[in-house]
C-alpha cells in the first residue's frame, strides 16, 4: 500500500507541475498571446471570454500570485473559456466532443499493441537464433517509422488503391451517434485503418523490449531450474520466463506511453479522425491557445491515469512490491 | 609464500598486552538509515545498528583477526577504521590521537597510513584502466612530487613486493587479462603504495580458489613482519586460527569475545564462538568420528530492531533471565582472553565454560 | 559469493580482448557495419548533397506531379518542384536538427544525470523527480504546444523545443548508471586509496559510462529527427524551410496520398526511418558489447542439436534391458573406474569417457575431459575442484540442461532404475527427457535466491512439479504433499505461500531441497548448495541433507571447492582438476592418504581447527587457463613432483594399489615411471 501511496503522491506533483507548467509557458513565451488573441479576434469574444483568456494568459495589472489563484479556480471547474477556433463552443465542450474516441481507439490500440508486441517477443526471444531472429531488424525498421506517413501508405493502399477502408472521419455521414448497431459498426468499420496503423506502428518497440528481457531473463537460474523440473514448454516459457521478463516493460511503459500517444495523435489527423487529436492540429493551426491549453492537460491527466493503471498492474505482477 | 619456514606465521607473534595500538575503534556504533520498504512512516527515523560499542586494536607487526559472519557488522568496521564510513559515535585512535578525517586533506592523511584491500578482486579494479594506470594513481596521490621514471620504477617495485615478477609483464594488462589471484596480489601492491602502517583486509581471500588462497595470506603475513599492522576480516575461524595472532569475534554489531587466536578457537567462552566453531567443517572432526550435530537455533537478529540484553539470547542454549534484559559487560578471562557473556560474571566462569552442551536436538 | 569465471565466458572469444578492443569487435559487427554505412550515406548526403545539385527545392515549374521519369528521377510535387532535390536539402535539416538536438539533450542528461548521482540527499532526489515528471509528461503535446507559441521558428526553436522535452529519458538512464558505478568496489577502492572524488569521477565514473552516453546520444537524435518531422507534418515549423517533415506537411495538405503521388511521400519517411534503424542498429551493437548475455551465442536450436546428439551417441539398447535375473549384486557392473565399492548398493548412475566442449571461440574448451564416474545407490559421490575445473559442467551435463555453446561431444551417460531398467541419459528425446527429469534426478542450485522464480510462491513451484509429473493427483493432495515436504525439510508448512524475497537464506536452500525432493528421485545432483550460506547456517542444511539422505534412501553427487566439507560428508570424493578426474578415493582415504600432488595440496590448503598449527603453503602458481592447456598433464607446470615425462601425456586414471580402489591420473603411480619410488610412498599422508 505504501507503494501505492508514494506512487499516488508522485503523480499528484506531476499533475500540479503540468498544471503550473500550462500556467508559466504562455507568459515566458515572447510576445503577448492574450493581446494577440483578442486583437485577433476583433469583438468577436464576449467580455466573459475575455476575461478567460486573460486568466490563462495573463492580465495586465494583477500580481502573479493571485493570477495563478484565479486560473487554479478555472482548471478545477474546467473554465477554459471558448475556443477560438471552433467559435463559440467552449473549449470544455469541444474536448468532450472529441474526447471519447480518441480514448476508444487510443487506448484499445496501445494495450493491442503492448499485448500483441510482448507475446511476439516471448516467442522471439524464446528461441533466439531460429528464423525468428530476422523479425528484430524488420520490426526495428517499423519501429523507426514516423507513425504519420505509415498512416499515409495505409490510405494509398487500403483506402485509395484496394478501396477496403474509407480514408477519413470517424464514421459514416448521417448516422446518429448514440449506442446503435449502424453507428458502431460504421465507427468500427472506419476506425479499422487508424487502428492497425496505431498497433502495427507501436508493436515493434514493445516487441523489441520483450526480446531483450527475455534472453536476458533465459538465462536465469529459475528457468533453467524449471526446465530441470521437467515441466512443459509453454510453463517455462510463460510462468518462468515470460511473466519475469514482463515486468521492465510494465515498469517502462510509463516512458514509452508518451511517446506512442504522441505518435497516435498525428494519426488522427492524417485520418482526419474525429479525435482530440485532430482538434489539437486543428487549434495549433489557428493558434487556438485556450483549446491547446486545455488539451494538453487533457492528455497529460490521461497518461497520468494510465501509468497509474501500469503501476498498479506491476504491483499485481511483482510480490516483492507488495509488503508482507 | 615458499619461504616460509618453522611453525606457521601466527606462532612468530607473541602476545603483548602491554603495547599500544597503531590503530583502534573505542566504542564506535554506526547506524544506517533505513531506505526503502522497511522505512517505516515519515518522522519514525529507523536505522539500522550495524554497529554498536564496537572496540578493536591493530597491533605493529601483528596479525588481528576478525570473525564474524554476513551481517555481524565486521566489514562495517573496517570501514569505520579506514575513514570511508562517518561513525555515529566512538573514536577512532591512530597512535593515540583521534583520527577526524572525513573529506579532502585530513582524510588523504588518513588514507596514507591506513589502506584497505577489498573482498572481490575483479571488482575493485576498473575494467577499463590497465594495471600500471591504477598503481601509478596511487602512488600519485601519496606522493604527488614523484613522475616519469622514478614513477615508474616505484608502480614495478609495487608489484616485486607481492611477488608478481617479472613486473613489466603485468603493467600493461588490463584486470580481466589476470586471474583472481594475481589481482588480489595488485590489489596489495596498491594498498602498499601509501607505505600505511595499517592494511585492513576485508574477506582477502573469499572470493579466491582454494589452492591460491594461502599464498595470498602468507604473502600479508610476510608484509606485517615488516611492520606493517593487519586487521584481517573473514568468516573462516580456521584461517583466523591459522594466521592471526589475536582473534576477536563479532556478532550482530558487537565485539562478542577476543582474546590470543589459539584460545579463542580451542577453548571458546561465548556461547556464540562454540557454536561457530562447531559449525565450521573440519575433516579432523571425521577423522575424530565425533557426532557433532549443531542444532538448529534460528539466524541472527534483525539489525533495525536489535534484541534487548545480550544480542545472542534468542539463540543461546545457556540463556538466563539477566540475558534478556542487560547487556553483558566485558568479562576479562586472563591472558588476554575476553567475552561479553553473562556465564563468565562472578566466578560463574567454570562454570559456563565447562557445562557441557544442554542443547535438545530437535 | 565465490567468483566462478564460468568457462563459458571464456570460452566466448579465443582471445579475450581489453575493452579497447572489445570495442572494435563491436564496431565491426555486421548489424553495426550496416547502420553505420546507412548513416554516412546519408550524412554525406546532408554536407555534400546541396554542393552537388545547385537546383532550388522550391523553384515551382509547369512539371506538376510527375511520376519519376529520367528527367526528374523522384517526380514532382503539386507545384512541380523536383522531389530528389527537396530531399537532398531535405537531409541537411532534418540531420542537422536531429544532430544538434541530440548533442544538446545528451550534454543536458549527462550534467543532471551525473549530478544527480553523485550528490547525494535531498538535492539529488529533487533532480530526480524533476526528470522523472518531466519523462511522464506526454511529449508530443508538449512540443506542439510550445511549438504553437514559436510560431513558424526555424530550426533553432526547434532544437530548443525538442532539448527542452527529451531530456528527462537521458538523464534518468545516466543517474541511475552513475549510481551503480557509485556503489562499485572499484570506487569504493579508489577512495580508500585516498584519490579525491573529481579525479574519481574522470577516471572511474566517466569512462565506463562512455557507452551509455553513446546509446543516449544516439537514441536521442532519432527521437529528434522523428519529432523534428512531426513538427513540420503539423505546419508548426517554418514550412518553407525544407526538411523531410515539411516535404510530408505538404504532401499531405496537397492530398498526395489521395491522388495516389506515392513518389511524393514514400522517400522522405523512408528517409527517416532508414536513419532511424541505422542509428539503431549501431545502438544493438553497443548494447551488445554492454550486455554480452544479448550476443547471439546459440546459433543451433536445441531440438536439432539434441537430435544430432542422441545420433552420434553409443545407443543404449531399448526397450530397457532387464539385469532383475542377476539382482543388485551383480547389477554392480565394473565402473570403468573401478570406484570404491562396498558403502552401499548397486550401480544408479554412470559415466563413461564423458566430455563436454564449449564451442564458442576459435579452439573448443574441454571442460569435461574424458570423466568416467560411477554413483551408487544411497551413496554421496562429492566433486570437489576449484572455479573452471568442470565440476558445474559435469552437474550440467548429467541433468542435461547444457545451452550453447556447451554441449556432450561424446560419452555415455546410463542410469540404472530401480528395477534395473536402463536408460541412456543421453539419447532421451524433448518428450522422454521431460518425463525423465525430478522423477529420477532433481538438481539444487547455488544461489537459491536466483533459482527460485521470484514472483511465484514456494507452493505453487512445488506444485508446478506435481502438477507435470503427477497428472492423476488432486488439488488437495498436492496441497498436502507441499505441507508434507516443507515439513520434512524444516520449513513451518504454512511458509507455503511466501514469496522468495520473504524468507532468509537458508529457508530458501531448504525450500530448495523440499523441492528437489518433491518426486522422490533417486538422485539429487547438488550444486554447491551450501556456498552461499553463513557457516552455522550451512552446518544446519548439511545435516538436513545426511538425514534425509538416511530416511529416504536416495544418493547424490554433492559438488563443491570446499574439499573439508566434502571429507565430513561423502562417501566417495572425486577430485577435478581442468576438467579431468584426477583421483577419486573414498573420503577417508583421501583425507588419509592423498595420492594426487593436486589433492596433497588442495587438503594442505585448509587450515584447521584443531591439531598443531603449522605453515602451509596451497599450491603454487595459478589456475590454469582452459582455452590454452599444457600439453600433457595439465597440473605438470603446477606440481612440486613433476617428472620430465608428464608434460608428454596425459596420465590416465589407474588404480596403483589394487585391491586398494583408490584411482588416480598421476604418472608418478604408473608402473611404466616406477623409477621414481617416492611417488608411491611419500604421499603426504597426515594421520
Amino acid at each position: 500500500m505504501r507503494v501505492m501511496l508514494r506512487r499516488l503522491s508522485f503523480y499528484a506533483v506531476t499533475a500540479w507541475a503540468a498544471i503550473t507548467l500550462n500556467f508559466i509557458l504562455p507568459r515566458l513565451m515572447p510576445g503577448n498571446p492574450a493581446q494577440d488573441l483578442i486583437n485577433r479576434s476583433a469583438g468577436k469574444l464576449s467580455p466573459a471570454a475575455i476575461k478567460a483568456i486573460q486568466v490563462l494568459f495573463g492580465q495586465p495589472h494583477t500580481s502573479l500570485i493571485s493570477q495563478y489563484l484565479t486560473y487554479w479556480r478555472n482548471v478545477v471547474t474546467f473554465n477554459f473559456g471558448v475556443s477560438y477556433s471552433f467559435y463559440p463552443t467552449p473549449v470544455i465542450q469541444v474536448i468532450r466532443q472529441s474526447i471519447f474516441w480518441t480514448v476508444v481507439l487510443i487506448g484499445l490500440c496501445t494495450i493491442i499493441g503492448f499485448v500483441l508486441g510482448t507475446l511476439l517477443g516471448m516467442f522471439v526471444g524464446w528461441r533466439r537464433g531460429s528464423w525468428r531472429d530476422a523479425l528484430v531488424p524488420v520490426t526495428t525498421f517499423l519501429s523507426s517509422l514516423p507513425y504519420f506517413w505509415f498512416a499515409l501508405i495505409a490510405i494509398l493502399v487500403f483506402a485509395v488503391s484496394l478501396r477496403w477502408f474509407p480514408s477519413s472521419g470517424g464514421y459514416g455521414i448521417g448516422l446518429q451517434i448514440g449506442l446503435n448497431w449502424p453507428f458502431i459498426s460504421s465507427a468500427i468499420y472506419y476506425g479499422t485503418l487508424p487502428a492497425l496503423t496505431i498497433v502495427i506502428a507501436s508493436v515493434g518497440g514493445w516487441l523489441l523490449g520483450m526480446r531483450n528481457m527475455m534472453i536476458t531473463t533465459l538465462n536465469e537460474d529459475y528457468v533453467l531450474l524449471a526446465e530441470a523440473k521437467g515441466l512443459s514448454r509453454l510453463r517455462v516459457m510463460f510462468t518462468y520466463a515470460g511473466r519475469n521478463a514482463v515486468l521492465p516493460s510494465v515498469a517502462g511503459f510509463a516512458m514509452s506511453l508518451g511517446f506512442v500517444v504522441g505518435g497516435a495523435i498525428v494519426t488522427e489527423i492524417v485520418f482526419n479522425y474525429p479525435g482530440i487529436g485532430t482538434v489539437l492540429f486543428q487549434a495549433a493551426e489557428g493558434q487556438d491557445y485556450p483549446l491547446l491549453e486545455a488539451i494538453f492537460l487533457t492528455i497529460t491527466m490521461a497518461v497520468l491515469i494510465a501509468n497509474l493503471l501500469a503501476d498498479l498492474a506491476y504491483i499485481a505482477l511483482d510480490p516483492r512490491t507488495r509488503e508482507s | 609464500m615458499p619461504d616460509q619456514r618453522g611453525t606457521g606465521p601466527a606462532r612468530q607473534q607473541g602476545w603483548r598486552a602491554d603495547a599500544d595500538p597503531v590503530l583502534a575503534a573505542v566504542d564506535v556504533t554506526k547506524h544506517f538509515p533505513v531506505h526503502g520498504k522497511d522505512a517505516g512512516r515519515l518522522g519514525s527515523r529507523r536505522v539500522v545498528h550495524a554497529l554498536d560499542g564496537a572496540s578493536i586494536g591493530v597491533y605493529q607487526g601483528r596479525v588481528t583477526a576478525l570473525v564474524g559472519e554476513s551481517g555481524s557488522g565486521k566489514s562495517t568496521l573496517a570501514r569505520v577504521l579506514a575513514g570511508l564510513y562517518r561513525r555515529t559515535s566512538g573514536e577512532v585512535l591512530l597512535r593515540g590521537q583521534p583520527v577526524r578525517a572525513a573529506h579532502g586533506r585530513a582524510f588523504r592523511r588518513h588514507a596514507g597510513e591506513v589502506q584497505l584491500i577489498l573482498q572481490d578482486p575483479y571488482g575493485s579494479f576498473n575494467p577499463m584502466l590497465r594495471v600500471s594506470t591504477h598503481l601509478r594513481r596511487a602512488v600519485r596521490v601519496h606522493e604527488p612530487g614523484r613522475k616519469g621514471d622514478s614513477l615508474q620504477a616505484r608502480t614495478r617495485e609495487l608489484l616485486e613486493q607481492v611477488h608478481l615478477r617479472p613486473a613489466g609483464q603485468f603493467l600493461q594488462k588490463y584486470p580481466h587479462e589476470l586471474s583472481g589471484g594475481q589481482l588480489q596480489r595488485v590489489s596489495i601492491a596498491r594498498a602498499l603504495a601509501a607505505r600505511p602502517s595499517v592494511l585492513l583486509a576485508d574477506e582477502p581471500v573469499s572470493n579466491l580458489d582454494v589452492s591460491i588462497r594461502l599464498g595470498v595470506l602468507n604473502l600479508l603475513a610476510e608484509l606485517t613482519r615488516d611492520g606493517a599492522g593487519l586487521l584481517y576480516v573473514t568468516h573462516d575461524v580456521a584461517s583466523a586460527r591459522y594466521f592471526a595472532a589475536d582473534t576477536a569475534v563479532m556478532y550482530a554489531g558487537q565485539v562478542i569475545e577476543s582474546g590470543p587466536s589459539e584460545r579463542v578457537t580451542s577453548e571458546p567462552a561465548h556461547p556464540y564462538t562454540r557454536l561457530l566453531i562447531a559449525s565450521a567443517p573440519d575433516p579432523a572432526r571425521r577423522a575424530a568420528a565425533e557426532g557433532t550435530a549443531v542444532a538448529d537455533r534460528g539466524q541472527p537478529p534483525s539489525l533495525i530492531s536489535p534484541p534487548a540484553g545480550c544480542r545472542f539470547h534468542p539463540r543461546c542454549p545457556f540463556a538466563m533471565p539477566e540475558c534478556r534484559t542487560q547487556p553483558p559487560p566485558r568479562i576479562e578471562l586472563g591472558g588476554g582472553h575476553w567475552s561479553r557473556c553473562w556465564l563468565f560474571a562472578d566466578g560463574r566462569h567454570a562454570d559456563g565454560r565447562h557445562r557441557e552442551s544442554p542443547r535438545k536436538e530437535p | 559469493m565465490l567468483i566462478t569465471p564460468d568457462v563459458e565466458a571464456m570460452a566466448a572469444g579465443p582471445e579475450e580482448p581489453g575493452p579497447g578492443r572489445s570495442w572494435l569487435r563491436g564496431i565491426l559487427a555486421p548489424k553495426v557495419l550496416t547502420g553505420l554505412v546507412i548513416v554516412g550515406v546519408f550524412t554525406a548526403m546532408a554536407v555534400f548533397g546541396p554542393m552537388l545539385d545547385h537546383a532550388d527545392p522550391g523553384a515551382i515549374t509547369s512539371a506538376r506531379l510527375q511520376p519519376p521519369s529520367l528527367h526528374h528521377l523522384l517526380g514532382t510535387t503539386q507545384q512541380g518542384q523536383d522531389v530528389l532535390t527537396q530531399l537532398i536539402y531535405g537531409a541537411r535539416v532534418s540531420m542537422e536538427v536531429g544532430f544538434a538536438a541530440g548533442i544538446l539533450t545528451t550534454l543536458w542528461s549527462l550534467l543532471v544525470g551525473l549530478t544527480g548521482g553523485y550528490l547525494s540527499g535531498a538535492s539529488s532526489e529533487l533532480l530526480s523527480m524533476f526528470a522523472n515528471v518531466f519523462l511522464v509528461l506526454p511529449g508530443l503535446p508538449l512540443v506542439v504546444i510550445m511549438a504553437a507559441y514559436l510560431p513558424h521558428s526555424g530550426s533553432a526553436g526547434i532544437i530548443i523545443v525538442i532539448t527542452v522535452t527529451g531530456w528527462a529519458w537521458g538523464a534518468r538512464v545516466l543517474r541511475a548508471q552513475t549510481l551503480s558505478l557509485r556503489r562499485r568496489d572499484f570506487v569504493e577502492a579508489a577512495r580508500a586509496t585516498g584519490q579525491g572524488p573529481v579525479k574519481i569521477m574522470l577516471y572511474d565514473i566517466l569512462p565506463n559510462e562512455v557507452a551509455i552516453i553513446t546509446v543516449t546520444f544516439l537514441g536521442s537524435v532519432v527521437s529528434a529527427i522523428l519529432t523534428e518531422a512531426s513538427i513540420a507534418f503539423l505546419g508548426l515549423s517554418d514550412v518553407t524551410q525544407w526538411s523531410w517533415g515539411t516535404m510530408l506537411y505538404w504532401a499531405q495538405v496537397s492530398g498526395a496520398e489521395l491522388a495516389r503521388a506515392w513518389w511524393w511521400f514514400v522517400p522522405p519517411g523512408l528517409c527517416i526511418a532508414l536513419v532511424g534503424t541505422g542509428l539503431a542498429f549501431i545502438n544493438f551493437g553497443i548494447d551488445d558489447v554492454i550486455n554480452p548475455r544479448l550476443r547471439s551465442a546459440g546459433s543451433t536450436p536445441r531440438r536439432r542439436r539434441s537430435r544430432a546428439l542422441a545420433g552420434s551417441l553409443a545407443r543404449l539398447a531399448r526397450p530397457p534391458v532387464r539385469r532383475a535375473a542377476k539382482g543388485p549384486e551383480a547389477a554392480r557392473g565394473p565402473g570403468i573406474a573401478g570406484g570404491p565399492g562396498g558403502t552401499a548398493g548397486g550401480t544408479v548412475l554412470e559415466l563413461k569417457n564423458l566430455r563436454v566442449e564449449y564451442r564458442g571461440g576459435a579452439a573448443p574448451v574441454r571442460a569435461v575431459n574424458d570423466v568416467s564416474l560411477t554413483l551408487r545407490r544411497g551413496e554421496i559421490l562429492g566433486i570437489a575442484g576449484e572455479s573452471g575445473s568442470g565440476k558445474s559442467t559435469l552437474a550440467r551435463a548429467v541433468t542435461r540442461l547444457l545451452r550453447p555453446p556447451a554441449q556432450i561431444v561424446s560419452g555415455e551417460m546410463t542410469y540404472t532404475a530401480r528395477d534395473g531398467r536402463q536408460i541412456d541419459i543421453a539419447g532421451l528425446s524433448d518428450r522422454e527427457l521431460r518425463q525423465f527429469r525430478w522423477e529420477e534426478v532433481s538438481i539444487v542450485f547455488q544461489s537459491a535466491m536466483n533459482a527460485l522464480n521470484p514472483v511465484l510462491t514456494l507452493g505453487t513451484q512445488i506444485d508446478d512439479v506435481l502438477r507435470a509429473h503427477r497428472p492423476g493427483m488432486r488439488k488437495v493432495q498436492r496441497a498436502a504433499r507441499v505441507r508434507d515436504l516443507l515439513h520434512m525439510v524444516g520449513i513451518s508448512p504454512d511458509r507455503a505461500g511466501a514469496y522468495p524475497h520473504e524468507l532468509s537464506g537458508g529457508m530458501r536452500q531448504r525450500a530448495m531441497i523440499a523441492m528437489g525432493l518433491a518426486l522422490d528421485p533417486e538422485i539429487v545432483v547438488m550444486d554447491e548448495p551450501t556456498t552461499a550460506l553463513d557457516v552455522v547456517i550451512q552446518r544446519q542444511v548439511i545435516e538436513t541433507i545426511s538425514g534425509l539422505k538416511d530416511t529416504l534412501g536416495f544418493s547424490v553427487i554433492f559438488i563443491t571447492h570446499d574439499l573439508s566439507l566434502l571429507i565430513e560428508l561423502c562417501d566417495t570424493i572425486a577430485i577435478m582438476y581442468a576438467g579431468r578426474i584426477v583421483e577419486l578415493a573414498t573420503a577417508g582415504q583421501l583425507y588419509q592418504r592423498p595420492l594426487h600432488p593436486y589433492s596433497q595440496g588442495l587438503l594442505g590448503s585448509f587450515p584447521t581447527l584443531t591439531g598443531p598449527r603449522r605453515t602451509l603453503s596451497g599450491v603454487p602458481g595459478y589456475p590454469p587457463d582452459m582455452r590454452r592447456l599444457p600439453a600433457g598433464c595439465s597440473f605438470q607446470p603446477r606440481c612440486p613432483r613433476a617428472l620430465a615425462a608428464c608434460a608428454g601425456t596425459p596420465p590416465q586414471l589407474i588404480r596403483p594399489q589394487i585391491p586398494d580402489p583408490a584411482s588416480v591420473a598421476c604418472l608418478l603411480y604408473d608402473t611404466d615411471y616406477q623409477d621414481h619410488p617416492e611417488g608411491l610412498t611419500t604421499g603426504g599422508g597426515r594421520a
